[in-house]
């Protein structure tokens, strides 16, 4: 770890990921908005990777992307407004909160199909090699996604072009009730790396630190000209697939084992040990969470709804 | 100056022209390199720009199709090459839920600014796979442009004009045309999309025709007019944007109209042809409008099977003289 304030940084974005699901979760089961996707439980994956990427790098997120976005500046106002369809939400109403992307702040689009955004991050580090930029294009998609024949064709690209891209895969083993057990062959993800030439690495997908080290590996590959990587990072979600369906038994089963790694409760004991951070420290930091989310979701509320008309704009440019 | 130069080498002086122009323009797909693409579009390409912006890809439709979509946001003008066309249905993915939606999505952010060139219609050998006309399918998509030139003179000017707009085009290459010849200037010019041509002029009947359908209702026209009856053949061009006015205009003139297409009758752009020219311009009508598209299967290998199921010049002239006779 580098330094106090930046341990904390972590530790604040990785809260405040938490705190705003749990609030997004409970507006939704109030019947507030409808479907809402949770990564409860997965917030040092997109922390941890997403913290040390310069200004400029492209990150394409997954469905599950709070954390990341988070982490890349978006404010929670804007991202509340966009749960409950607002016209001031960046998103206008027009597209779910999940996809909202923002050029200036590094995060591009996403796809609803899963699986689909390997090949577009790969085309995006094509893209920097034809611009000679230094910028590196990083994506996240499911344990699910990686099953698809676009994951193979993006890595397959990726490896005979020797591009700076890093596949970030989040194995929560499950694709909503599917578990890895029955739709993964091989039994590993990360392992396939091998066959396109490229470096895989199995990553501790709870532990921040762990994501930080591995992008950071990744990163410096695909800058200095090495081409891409991929990382399989373990997590798990806490909560159901999204809040429209109960019925995953097999996910269920899970839990108990995976709350116990809860991955901000073992950064707390990294801080503590390490001496960075006090108990009084992360109390501050969490009261202060909770004012800013009740600002969002105050914001979010009061504001004018989706105007209609908006839907025809910008279909075609 | 004007010189008489194939379909494909006008296509391919649009890629040669743009590519000078503009150095965000670039070429992909399978084949495109030294090989010429499939249907030979980008031969030369590769020795002027080399392998950098000539980009030969594996077999891959999906894949590479999603890449040249992350290039596009990062401000590049891909021309993807889809080979024989119906490969563009692997990648439908890519163009309907990833293109198409850019522009909404990044809402003003930037654009998908791709052209995905697919060859299309009936080829010998070819069969069920690899001689579909799929304008339709994708036609139904707001966000995705779609153009079907039936001229050399078209092709290259309508290419540029693809390559030059900043939303994702399907631009259709109908296999048949690749050997037209025709007039095109030396040099720059466009053809704007979403603007019909009235390739020929008349006043009886109105045959509305896209890209292979188009010479055949020419020919028809010159034949008929030795009867007496006066044809004026209108090709769309583009079909999305659809030049409504044009249409419109030249059924005003008519009062009757024959629409023709190499695509499959059922659902074809033909039906939203003739459901704008019911709802708009009803009151033109002198007769029933008629629309002939190829009849309701794959499309065989055999040419005579393809003769039979695709709708053939004595199909066209046909249903304009009973037109021109209806009271």
């Amino acid at each position: 770890m580098e330094a106090t304030s930046a341990g904390l940084e972590m530790y604040r974005l990785m809260l405040t990921a938490r705190r705003f699901e749990e609030k997004s979760l409970a507006l939704s089961h109030a019947g507030k908005f409808s479907n809402y996707h949770s990564c409860l439980g997965q917030e040092a994956l997109g922390v941890g990777a997403c913290y040390q990427l310069e200004r400029d790098d492209i990150v394409f997120p997954s469905y599950r992307g709070i954390a990341v976005r988070i982490t890349r500046g978006f404010k929670l106002k804007d991202l509340m407004a966009g749960l409950f369809h607002k016209s001031v939400a960046p998103t206008r109403g027009r597209i779910p909160m999940h996809h909202t992307p923002n050029i200036e702040l590094g995060v591009w689009g996403t796809t609803a199909m899963q699986g689909s955004i390997p090949p577009i991050a790969a085309g995006s580090a094509l893209a920097s090699k034809m611009l000679k930029t230094n910028q590196v294009s990083i994506c996240f998609f499911g344990d699910g996604g990686s099953n698809r024949g676009d994951f193979h064709e993006a890595l397959n690209l990726a490896g005979i072009w020797k591009l700076p891209v890093i596949f970030v895969c989040e194995n929560n083993f499950f694709a909503k009730s599917m578990p890895v057990s029955r739709s993964t062959a091989g039994g590993s993800i990360w392992q396939r790396a091998a066959s396109y030439g490229i470096p895989g690495e199995l990553v501790d997908g709870n532990s921040v630190l762990a994501m930080q080290a591995a992008v950071r590996r990744g990163v410096e590959r695909a800058r200095s000209g090495d081409g891409a990587t991929l990382l399989e990072c373990e997590t798990y979600r806490w909560e159901y697939h999204s809040t429209e369906g109960d019925r995953e038994k097999e996910w269920a089963a899970g839990l108990d084992e995976w709350k116990a790694k809860c991955p901000i409760e073992r950064f707390e004991k990294v801080l503590l040990e390490q001496k960075l951070a006090t108990r009084t420290d992360f109390g501050r930091i969490g009261s202060a969470i909770d004012a800013e989310i009740d600002e969002a979701v105050a914001y979010a509320q009061a504001a004018p709804d989706a105007v209609p008309e908006h839907a025809l704009e910008n279909v075609y440019r | 100056m004007v010189r008489e130069i194939t379909f494909r080498e006008a296509l391919r002086e649009a890629l040669h022209e743009e590519m000078r122009r503009d150095s965000k323009v670039y070429v992909m797909g399978e084949d495109a390199g030294h090989f010429g693409g499939l249907v030979g579009v980008t031969i030369g390409l590769i020795e002027e720009f080399g392998a950098g912006r000539v980009i030969e890809t594996p077999i891959s439709e999906s894949g590479f199709v999603g890449a040249a979509v992350g290039t596009a946001v990062r401000g590049f003008r891909p021309v993807v090459e889809m080979g024989l066309g119906d490969v563009v249905l692997v990648a439908v993915d890519h163009i309907v839920n990833t293109a198409a939606k850019t522009n909404y999505f990044y809402d003003g952010q930037t654009t998908a600014p791709l052209v995905f060139r697919v060859s299309s219609g009936f080829r010998p050998s070819g069969g069920p796979q690899q001689s579909q006309t799929p304008e339709g399918v994708f036609a139904n998509v707001p966000g995705l442009k779609i153009v079907m030139p039936s001229t050399p003179y078209d092709a290259k000017g309508l290419m540029k004009a693809a390559i030059r707009d900043d939303n994702p085009v399907l631009f259709f290459e109908p296999k048949q045309l690749y050997n037209m010849k025709g007039e095109v200037p030396v040099g720059d010019y466009t053809v704007p999309l979403g603007v019909a041509d009235v390739k020929r002029p008349g006043t009886d009947v109105t045959v509305v025709a896209t890209g292979v359908m188009v010479p055949s209702a020419i020919r028809v026209a010159a034949e008929l007019g030795k009867d007496g009856i006066s044809v004026e053949v209108v090709d769309p061009r583009s079909l999305r944007p659809l030049d409504t006015g044009t249409l419109l205009n030249s059924l005003q003139k008519t009062g009757r109209v024959v629409i023709v297409h190499e695509a499959n009758k059922f659902m074809g752009i033909g039906a939203e042809i003739a459901a704008m020219l019911a709802e708009e311009g009803y009151r033109y009508l002198k007769a029933p409008i008629r629309r002939l598209g190829s009849k309701e299967t794959p499309m065989p290998v055999s040419k005579f099977m393809g003769e039979y199921v695709i709708p053939q010049p004595r199909d066209i002239a046909t249903a304009v003289r009973e037109l021109a006779a209806y009271q």
